[in-house]
C-alpha cells in the first residue's frame, strides 16, 4: 500500500494485533515488572540496617574495647566533618543568597554547572590534591591560611563600602570580575605571607583535620549550594518587593523577611552536607593520617568511621571481633546519616507545602 | 545613594563567595590538567660536577627549596639511586647532547653518555635488564622532537599494561576494569530503576511514598556503607553460598566467595539506583498530559502507551539518568576497596576465551590506582605523578560524561517547551 504522507500508518494493523488475552497478559506481566523494580528499592533500603543489625546481634557480646574504639572513630569523624562544615556553609550558603538574590540570568546559568562539574570531580581526586600538594604547602603555612581566612573577607567588605556604589549596575555579573581578583589576592598574600611566616604555626602532623577540611569543605559546597539556592527560588519575590515598597533596602528585606522564611531548606542543606561529611571516606583516607587518637586538635590527625572501614574491612575475617566491631561502626554511620537525611527530607517538605502555592504573573 | 551601602558590604561578601567557589572550580581543574600533563614532558639529562670531584648523570626529581634531587641510573631496582644534592655542593651543571637514557620494562631508567653502540653495550652489562623502548637522546631533540616524545609517552599511558609503578606502566587495564565495571552496573541499574521510576509516576498513595522516601534516604547513606553491605552480604553471603552450590570442586580457592567484577558491580547499581530513578522520574513528569490522554483514548491499554509512547518520549531522560549513574559509578573508589578492586591484577575481567566477561575476577580501576599510586606506591617520586595522570584521566571521563547529561538536559527542557507551548 502506497503511503499516504497526510494519515500516518497504525501502530497496529489487523492482521497482526495481538489478541485481547495477550494483551491483558502482557500488561500484568508490565505491571509486575514495575512493582518489582520498586519493591527492589524498598528492599535495598531495608537490607543495609537489617543485613547490619542482625549480623550483630548474632554475634553479641561484642569484643573487648569495641565501644572505646568506636567513640574514638566517631570524634575522628565529628572533627574532620566539623571543619568542612566551618569552610563549606559560610561559602555555600553565601553563594546561594547571591545567586538566587543578585544574580543575572545569565551568571546563574553559568555558575550552576560550574558547581556541578565540582560535585562530579571524584573524591579520590580531591583527596590526591590535599595529599601530595596541599598537605606539603600547609605543614609550613598554617599562619598564612588563618591570615587569609581573615583578611578576605575583611578586603571584601571594604571593597564594598568603597566600590559598592560604583559596581551597582554590574552586581549581577560581579563574581566573574572578584573571581580572577581573589586569586590574584591569594596567590599574592601566599608569596609574600610564606617565607614571612614560615613555621609560625608548626602542625604535630601533616595530615590533619584542616587539610581534610578543605578538602572535604571543597566537595560539600555544591550540594548544600544547590539545596540551600533551591529553598532561596522558591520565596516569592513579592516578599521582597513588599519589603522594598515599605523602605527597606535589599539586604534588609533578605536579612529579615527571605532568610527566616528560607530557614527549614537551610536547614535541610546544613543537614545534607553534614551527612555528606561524616560519611565521605577517600579524602579522610588520603588526607586525614589514619592515626586513632582522641586528640581534639584541629591540627592534629584523626581516624573517621568511614576510613576505619576502608582500611579495616578487607582484611577483617567474618566471624571475628574486628569484624563485629567494624559492622557496628557500620551501623552506626548509617544511623547517623540516615537521621540527618530524613531531618532534611522533613524540612525540605515543610518548604514545599508551605511555598508551593503562589505562583505570580 | 548612601543608603543601601550597610548592605553593600554584605552583597559583596556574598558575591566573593560565588567567585571563591568559581575561583576554587577554575583552580582545581587547571592544576589537575597541568599535574596530569607535566611528567609526560620530557626532562632534560643533567650532568653535574659535584665540589669531591665526582659526577653525576641523571634527570632532575624533585627541587625543594635549595636542594635538588637527582636521579640516577637505576642498575639494581626501581627508585634505588635518588642523590641529594645541597646547591652550594654543586661546580658545575650542564645538559650534554650525547646523553642517553633507556627505560627498561620494569620501569627503571639507565643514564649514559654516547652513540647507540655505546647505549647497547650499557645495556648488556646490566645484568637482567630489558629495554622496553630504544635509547633516546632528549636532550638532543628540539621542541618539536619533546613534543613527539610527550605525545608518543601520554597516549603509550593510555594503550599499555601496567608493568611498572611509574608512568612508564600503562594505566590501560584500570581504564578497562573501569569500563566494563559501569556497563555492568548499567545493565543492571536501568531495569529497576526505569521500572520504580514509571511506579511513582504512575501511582500515588502510601506504598508509593514509601518508596519516594526510601530513594531520597539511599541517596544519602555513604557510599562506603554499601561497600560492607556488598562485602557482608554479596560476598560473604551470597557469594559463599554460590561457591558451596556450584564450585565446590575448587572450595578452598573461593570463586565468587571473594570480590570480584559482580559483586563490584551489583554494589554500584545499589549506588546508584536514585539518580537514575530521579531523572526518569523527572523526565516523565515533563511529557504533556495530553499524550497519555490521547493515547488511551484511541484504546491503548496504559502499559501499551508507556512503553509505545512516553518511554519513548523520554529517552532523553534516560539517556541522562544513565550518564550521571555511569558517572557517579567511575568516580566511587571507597565500596569498591571492599568488593573486589586490586591494585594489580593477573588478567583483564574481558578477554577472548569463552565467556569473554569473567564476573568473579578482580579488576583494576582508575580511581583506586590514584590511591595506590600516590600513598602505596615503592617510589613516592614516581608514585605522586602518576597518581595525577590517573587522576586526570579519570577527572577527564567523569567531567566529560556530566557536560554530556547538562547538554541533553538543556535540549530536554528546549523540547517539552515546544511541545507545551
Amino acid at each position: 500500500m502506497p503511503g499516504n504522507p497526510v494519515t500516518y500508518a497504525p501502530l497496529l494493523t489487523e492482521g497482526q494485533s495481538p489478541s485481547v488475552a495477550v494483551r491483558r497478559r502482557r500488561e500484568r506481566a508490565g505491571n509486575a515488572f514495575v512493582v518489582a523494580g520498586a519493591a527492589v528499592v524498598l528492599v535495598a533500603l531495608l537490607a543495609i540496617p537489617l543485613f547490619l543489625g542482625a549480623s550483630i546481634l548474632a554475634w553479641l557480646p561484642l569484643p573487648e574495647g569495641a565501644w572505646s574504639r568506636l567513640g574514638i572513630l566517631i570524634a575522628g569523624s565529628a572533627k574532620a566533618a566539623t571543619c568542612a562544615l566551618l569552610l563549606a556553609v559560610p561559602l555555600a550558603l553565601a553563594a546561594a543568597i547571591f545567586s538566587a538574590q543578585f544574580a543575572s540570568q545569565g551568571f546563574r546559568s553559568w555558575l550552576k554547572p560550574g558547581l556541578e562539574i565540582l560535585e562530579a570531580i571524584p573524591t579520590v581526586v580531591l583527596g590526591l590534591v590535599a595529599f601530595a600538594t596541599l598537605s606539603p604547602w600547609l605543614k609550613h603555612n598554617v599562619a598564612t591560611l588563618l591570615a587569609l581566612i581573615v583578611a578576605i573577607p575583611v578586603l571584601l567588605l571594604a571593597a564594598g563600602f568603597a566600590f559598592g556604589g560604583a559596581f551597582r549596575r554590574q552586581v549581577g555579573w560581579l563574581p566573574l570580575w572578584l573571581a580572577p581578583v581573589l586569586l590574584a589576592v591569594v596567590v599574592a598574600m601566599i608569596a609574600v605571607l610564606g617565607p614571612l611566616q614560615k613555621d609560625a604555626i608548626v602542625p604535630p602532623s601533616p595530615w590533619n583535620a584542616v587539610l581534610v577540611g578543605l578538602a572535604l569543605g571543597l566537595a560539600a559546597i555544591p550540594m548544600m549550594f544547590s539545596v540551600a539556592e533551591d529553598a532561596l527560588m522558591q520565596m516569592p519575590s513579592t516578599h521582597v518587593q513588599a519589603a522594598l515598597a515599605l523602605g527597606a533596602t535589599r539586604w534588609q528585606a533578605i536579612r529579615s523577611i527571605v532568610l527566616p522564611a528560607a530557614r527549614p531548606g537551610l536547614i535541610a542543606a546544613f543537614a545534607l552536607g553534614a551527612s555528606r561529611c561524616l560519611g565521605e571516606t577517600m579524602i579522610v583516607l588520603m588526607a586525614s593520617g589514619n592515626t586513632p587518637i582522641g586528640d581534639p586538635n584541629p591540627l592534629a590527625g584523626l581516624r573517621s568511621i568511614s576510613a576505619d572501614l576502608a582500611l579495616g574491612m578487607p582484611e577483617a575475617a567474618p566471624p571475628g571481633g574486628a569484624y563485629r566491631t567494624l559492622l557496628l561502626a557500620a551501623l552506626v554511620l548509617f544511623v547517623l546519616t540516615f537521621v540527618l537525611n530524613l531531618l532534611a527530607e522533613r524540612a525540605r517538605a515543610h518548604v514545599r507545602r508551605t511555598h508551593a502555592a503562589p505562583a505570580l504573573a | 545613594m548612601r543608603r543601601g551601602s550597610s548592605g553593600e558590604g554584605a552583597l559583596w561578601l556574598c558575591a566573593g563567595a560565588a567567585a571563591a567557589c568559581l575561583a576554587a572550580i577554575v583552580a582545581l581543574l587547571v592544576w589537575l590538567g597541568a599535574a596530569g600533563l607535566a611528567p609526560f614532558w620530557p626532562a632534560p639529562i643533567v650532568e653535574i660536577g659535584l665540589a669531591d670531584g665526582h659526577t653525576l648523570l641523571g634527570e632532575v626529581a624533585e627541587r625543594r627549596g635549595s636542594t635538588l634531587v637527582i636521579r640516577g641510573s637505576e642498575r639494581e631496582r626501581i627508585g634505588g639511586a635518588y642523590a641529594r644534592i645541597e646547591a652550594d655542593a654543586i661546580v658545575s651543571r650542564d645538559t650534554p647532547r650525547d646523553a642517553f637514557a633507556v627505560t627498561l620494562s620494569d620501569g627503571r631508567r639507565i643514564f649514559g653518555r654516547g652513540d647507540p653502540p655505546a647505549a647497547d653495550a650499557l645495556l648488556r652489562s646490566i645484568p637482567g635488564a630489558n629495554a622496553s623502548a630504544p635509547a633516546e637522546w632528549p636532550n638532543a631533540h628540539g621542541l618539536f622532537g619533546r613534543m613527539g616524545t610527550f605525545l608518543r609517552d601520554a597516549g603509550r599511558f593510555l594503550v599499555a599494561s601496567t608493568m611498572a609503578p611509574s608512568l612508564a606502566g600503562g594505566a590501560f587495564p584500570a581504564l578497562v576494569g573501569t569500563v566494563v565495571l559501569v556497563f555492568l552496573m548499567s545493565l543492571i541499574v536501568m531495569p529497576f530503576g526505569v521500572a520504580t521510576a514509571v511506579y511513582l509516576h504512575e501511582r500515588r498513595g502510601f506504598a508509593a511514598s514509601l518508596v519516594r522516601s526510601a530513594i531520597a534516604n539511599l541517596a544519602g547513606v555513604p557510599s562506603i556503607v554499601y561497600g560492607v553491605l556488598g562485602l557482608g552480604l554479596f560476598v560473604h553471603g551470597i557469594g559463599a553460598d554460590v561457591d558451596r552450590w556450584f564450585f565446590a570442586d575448587r572450595l578452598p580457592v573461593p570463586t565468587f566467595g571473594s570480590g570480584g567484577l559482580l559483586w563490584a558491580a551489583l554494589t554500584l547499581a545499589l549506588l546508584t539506583l536514585p539518580v537514575v530513578v530521579v531523572s526518569v522520574e523527572e523526565g516523565l513528569g515533563r511529557i504533556p498530559p495530553g499524550l497519555l490522554a490521547g493515547s488511551l483514548a484511541l484504546g491503548a491499554t496504559r502499559g501499551e502507551t508507556m512503553w509505545r509512547l512516553l518511554l519513548p518520549a523520554a529517552r532523553p531522560a534516560l539517556l541522562t539518568g544513565l550518564i550521571l549513574a555511569i558517572a557517579r559509578a567511575a568516580g566511587a573508589v571507597a565500596p569498591l576497596m571492599l568488593v573486589g578492586v586490586v591494585r594489580l591484577a593477573p588478567a583483564l575481567p574481558v578477554d577472548g576465551a569463552f565467556p569473554f566477561l569473567h564476573p568473579s575476577r578482580q579488576f583494576m580501576h582508575l580511581g583506586f590506582s590514584v590511591y595506590d599510586a600516590a600513598l602505596a606506591s615503592p617510589d613516592a617520586l614516581r608514585g605522586i605523578p602518576r597518581a595525577y595522570a590517573c587522576a586526570l584521566l579519570l577527572v577527564i571521563v567523569v567531567v566529560a560524561l556530566n557536560l554530556a547529561a547538562i547538554v541533553l538536559r538543556n535540549r530536554l527542557r528546549e523540547r517539552y517547551r515546544v511541545l507545551e507551548g
